[in-house]
């Protein structure tokens, strides 16, 4: 709450508001659940009333930016209250009804509740005269969408499992928020919601991951990524490159440690675990064509992975990218050659399905969890790591997501990490690009929106008790050892971060890791390791 | 390691020479006076040594020489190496720095104290120096790197462009309506934004390597600016300020922008807040010169959102109530309909450089 308060950041970031309701998870949770409960079929008064302590931080808040192009003064609470008021007693028959049918909830909490939030009806709302501004009823919105996706989550997961209450949150939710519109917090809860929505759709009936990840009935489902138009998608993929480092980041930060690990060779051969549009290449054959005073540009194969299906990864554009990137390299004088290499069907990589050539440099690309990639299966991304380590590679690059310490895991905590995270990534897109909100939406529905929904159903099926470790953490455990990130390296990723925002950080986590953050929170890490032996070599 | 192999300007009378890989795997200088380039492999076998030998103060330099036994490599080498080593001056990634290490090499004089005084302060101006210069080439090859991704992103795009050309081809020529529910309007929208786009064939590409008038004006171009920049290094390092102004000149060098914009658009849109001297793009504006309908268009077809906010309600309340059966009218919200709006006001004025002065 204090670092809420003293800390810069602009009062309506989500982020900030996150972090907020983080410090009060400590409140006893069925509680926070019966107030959100509360909430949902008291709408106004109540809800001030049970997040009282919030109404006092954000008062004494000096909120001066307004300035991002959203028009909040519609938002006035007192307009608002007056609106909803009037709904107040048809909810609470709803609840009621739900109670009855649910029967899961204790009334009796439920009424001594009820009775609370009436006896402060009356001591809330001379405190709300003292919210003036229009940025105190937006982060007061904020924090109880928070407290709702939440309570949500509670139920949905939680001791007191009532998938009836959680139906009810949610929708109340989606009629607070939407994903094209509104706050950062509003379109992310807009996501977040539409996640756990589909969570429990899928556990009422069919225990089908399929129908959770793909399923597009109802407005409110988004597309999986691949279901997406190509050119929404590229158009997205263009955008979130120049609305944000991370893609850069990734990229270059591998590239460059391969520039300084293949220096004095003549062959490089990089292995590509996910090569996409190969976009990652370009600046590397482009670095590798221009170092002036090595070996003329070593000849450069790439072996991408491939995999079945139809998707933006199969076979087909596999080799679309392949040819791109024939063409590119022929148009810079760069020698290249690319080959694919199918993982088996369970997407499984077997070292001796690899074509290696004596007297090259072998380096390993793995580049998960970007922004704008979609989810791998931990076993394939292990049996790569571990196959490749039997080729002894010179470097392996490998860029991952960060995730957060979660205090008592479990799906709330993962939950809650994840919306965490995701905050910081919208804010961080709304921040360099403030008047974008149309392109901010396109990237939010192509890339996160999906991303969202895929990490919540995989906290959800292992209710958060999946190992939290990174890859990092795991290619150190099995033996790669670190490669320094050089100062160059550092500096580079320095001079990226400064053309976009002075939100974002880089850190040197360890000799061997940069890690970029949006404020306080870190986002994504590039670590370099290599199982290279150089006794054997000199 | 490819950083450290630039020659630094501080002390390049004597560093631009060339270097030369003896047979031996050594890499030395072309000076009179030979100089060793201690490569992270080479010190890595200087340290096994020394450890076999039982620790740097027990061994001397012809004892190492004798232990590494690799051809070329000298007392003198191994002295002033042993030297470093002893005053744990090396950590491990100094051991790449090849400026330094020369500039150590020029002034040995190790016997004196108040020598290793001037030394090391020397050492700390000289690591100022060269981390400056480094930073300079590290501005440099970035800036070169994020126009090779672009130029490729550029390609990726040109081609997504033709596919849908052909697309809507067949469409034209076809009997249905197209290919699923945004088949038609995706090719209507598609049809303005690709030939519009004009992009050149891939040949275009051949700014990095085919067209050398073209490079070497760029590399001039990048020189000049980074002398300029060389002056106020201190303030911008950091920033980037520099760097965000140097973007535009590949593309208005090329003609081309990877970006799609729509151009009154964002014009409207950057008009207001952003000077004209920082558009980065200005030069490219007439030959881009998308339509002002390619995002919004597409985006529209996924819109699920009415564009009129009159019609905000009905939707609205369909969306949220259908699939809960709930037969209460849920609460209007007023707030939303400016902001709904706003889009469709503002419009899709596309990212534009990195120089975005809101942050």
């Amino acid at each position: 709450m204090n670092s809420f308060i003293t800390s810069n950041f602009r009062t309506q970031q989500a982020s900030s508001i996150i972090t907020t309701s983080l410090t009060q998870l400590p409140m006893n949770s069925a509680i926070a659940m019966a107030m959100e409960f509360d909430d949902t079929f008291q709408l106004d008064i109540a809800d001030y009333s049970s997040t009282t302590t919030t109404t006092t931080t954000t008062t004494t808040t000096t909120t001066t930016d307004d300035d991002h192009g959203c028009n909040w003064s519609d938002w006035s609470p007192v307009v608002d209250w007056e609106a909803l008021s009037g709904g107040q007693d048809d909810f609470h028959d709803l609840i009621e009804s739900m109670m009855d049918d649910g029967g899961l909830l204790n009334p009796g909490r439920v009424l001594a509740n009820e009775t609370t939030s009436n006896s402060q009806n009356s001591v809330s709302s001379t405190d709300t005269m003292a919210i003036d501004e229009e940025n105190n009823g937006e982060d007061v919105k904020g924090l109880r969408l928070v407290h709702l996706l939440m309570a949500a989550a509670e139920a949905l997961t939680g001791v007191n499992k009532s998938r009836e209450l959680a139906r009810v949150i949610l929708v109340r939710l989606k009629e607070l928020v939407s994903p094209n519109d509104g706050t950062n917090m509003e379109r992310l809860a807009a996501y977040f919601s539409d996640a756990l929505q589909g969570l429990l759709e899928g556990a009422g009936g069919i225990h089908n991951n399929k129908h959770l990840i793909n399923s597009s009935n109802g407005p409110y489902h988004h597309h999986h990524r691949d279901e997406n138009h190509p050119t929404d998608v590229l158009t997205a993929f263009q955008l979130l490159q120049d609305m944000s480092p991370y893609v850069k980041f990734g990229h270059f930060s591998a590239n460059q440690a391969i520039l300084e690990a293949v220096i004095h060779d003549r062959r490089v051969h990089i292995v590509d675990y996910d090569i996409m549009e190969g976009i990652q290449w370009a600046s590397l054959m482009q670095a590798l064509v221009s170092r002036k005073d090595g070996p003329p540009a070593p000849h450069l194969r790439i072996t991408a992975l491939s995999r079945g299906g139809n998707g933006r990864r199969s076979i087909g554009t596999v080799q679309e990218t392949g040819r791109r990137l024939v063409a590119f390299a022929a148009s810079i004088g760069q020698p290249f050659s690319f080959h694919q290499c199918r993982l088996d069907s369970d997407e499984t990589f077997r070292p001796s399905s690899l074509k290696l050539v004596r007297g090259e440099a072998l380096i390993i690309n793995c580049m998960l969890h970007l922004p704008h990639f979609s989810y791998r299966a931990p076993d394939s991304i292990a049996s790569f790591l571990s196959g490749s380590k039997t080729l002894s590679p010179r470097l392996v690059t490998l860029v991952e997501e960060e995730v957060g310490p979660v205090g008592d895991g479990g799906f709330v905590g993962r939950f809650m990490d994840s919306l965490h995270h995701y905050s910081a990534l919208y804010d961080s897109l709304e921040a360099g690009f403030p008047m974008q909100s149309r392109a901010r939406a396109l990237v939010e529905r192509v890339f996160l929106g999906p991303r969202i929904s895929g990490s919540l159903a995989r906290i959800y099926r292992t209710r958060g008790e999946e190992e939290v470790c990174s890859w990092g953490e795991w290619l150190g455990a099995v033996g790669f050892k670190p490669v320094n990130i050089s100062f160059a390296n550092h500096c580079q990723a320095k001079l990226l971060l400064g053309l976009f925002n002075n939100g974002y950080r880089v850190e040197e986590l360890a000799s061997n890791r940069l890690v970029l953050g949006w404020k306080c929170r870190r986002l994504l890490s590039a670590s370099l390791w290599t199982s290279f032996s150089l006794d054997s070599d000199l | 390691m490819f950083q450290h192999k630039k020659p630094s300007t501080m002390n390049s009378h004597h560093d631009r020479p060339m270097c030369v890989q003896g047979d031996s795997g050594l890499v030395l200088t072309t000076d009179p006076k030979p100089r060793l380039r201690w490569t992270v492999e080479l010190h890595e076998r200087f340290v096994d040594a020394v450890t076999q030998l039982g620790g740097p103060d027990k061994a001397t330099p012809k004892t190492i020489m004798r232990v590494m036994g690799v051809k070329g490599l000298t007392l003198y080498h191994l002295k002033s190496h042993l030297q470093k080593f002893r005053l744990g001056k090396q950590p491990h990634k100094e051991f790449n720095d090849h400026s330094i290490k020369d500039a150590l090499d020029l002034q040995r004089n190790p016997s004196s104290s108040s020598a290793m005084m001037g030394r090391s302060m020397n050492e700390m101006q000289m690591e100022v120096q060269r981390r400056l210069h480094e930073q300079l080439e590290v501005q440099r090859h970035l800036q070169l790197r994020i126009e090779a991704q672009g130029k490729y992103m550029q390609s990726i795009l040109e081609k997504a462009c033709q596919t849908l050309a052909g697309e809507n081809n067949n469409n034209a020529s076809g009997s249905y309506k197209g290919i699923g529910n945004q088949g038609v309007s995706d090719v209507g929208s598609m049809k303005d934004f690709c030939p519009s786009l004009n992009f050149p064939p891939f040949q275009d590409l051949n700014i990095y390597g085919g067209d050398d008038h073209h490079q070497l004006d760029l590399q001039q171009n990048m020189d000049r600016q980074s002398s300029l920049d060389h002056g106020f290094m201190n303030n911008n390092v950091n920033d980037g300020l520099c760097l965000g102004k140097k973007r535009s000149s590949p593309y208005s060098g090329s003609g081309k922008s990877p970006l799609i914009w729509s151009d009154d658009l964002r014009l409207q849109d950057l008009g207001s807040t952003l000077g004209p001297q920082d558009d980065p793009f200005k030069g490219d504006q007439i030959q881009i010169a998308p339509p002002s309908t390619d995002l919004d268009s597409i985006s529209d077809i996924y819109e699920t959102k009415p564009v009129l906010s009159g019609s905000d309600h009905t939707i609205g309340d369909k969306k949220y109530e259908a699939p809960t059966k709930l037969e209460r009218p849920s609460p209007r919200r007023t707030p939303f309909s400016t902001e709904r709006m706003n889009p469709i006001m503002n419009s899709s004025g596309v990212p534009h450089g990195r120089n975005s002065p809101y942050g």
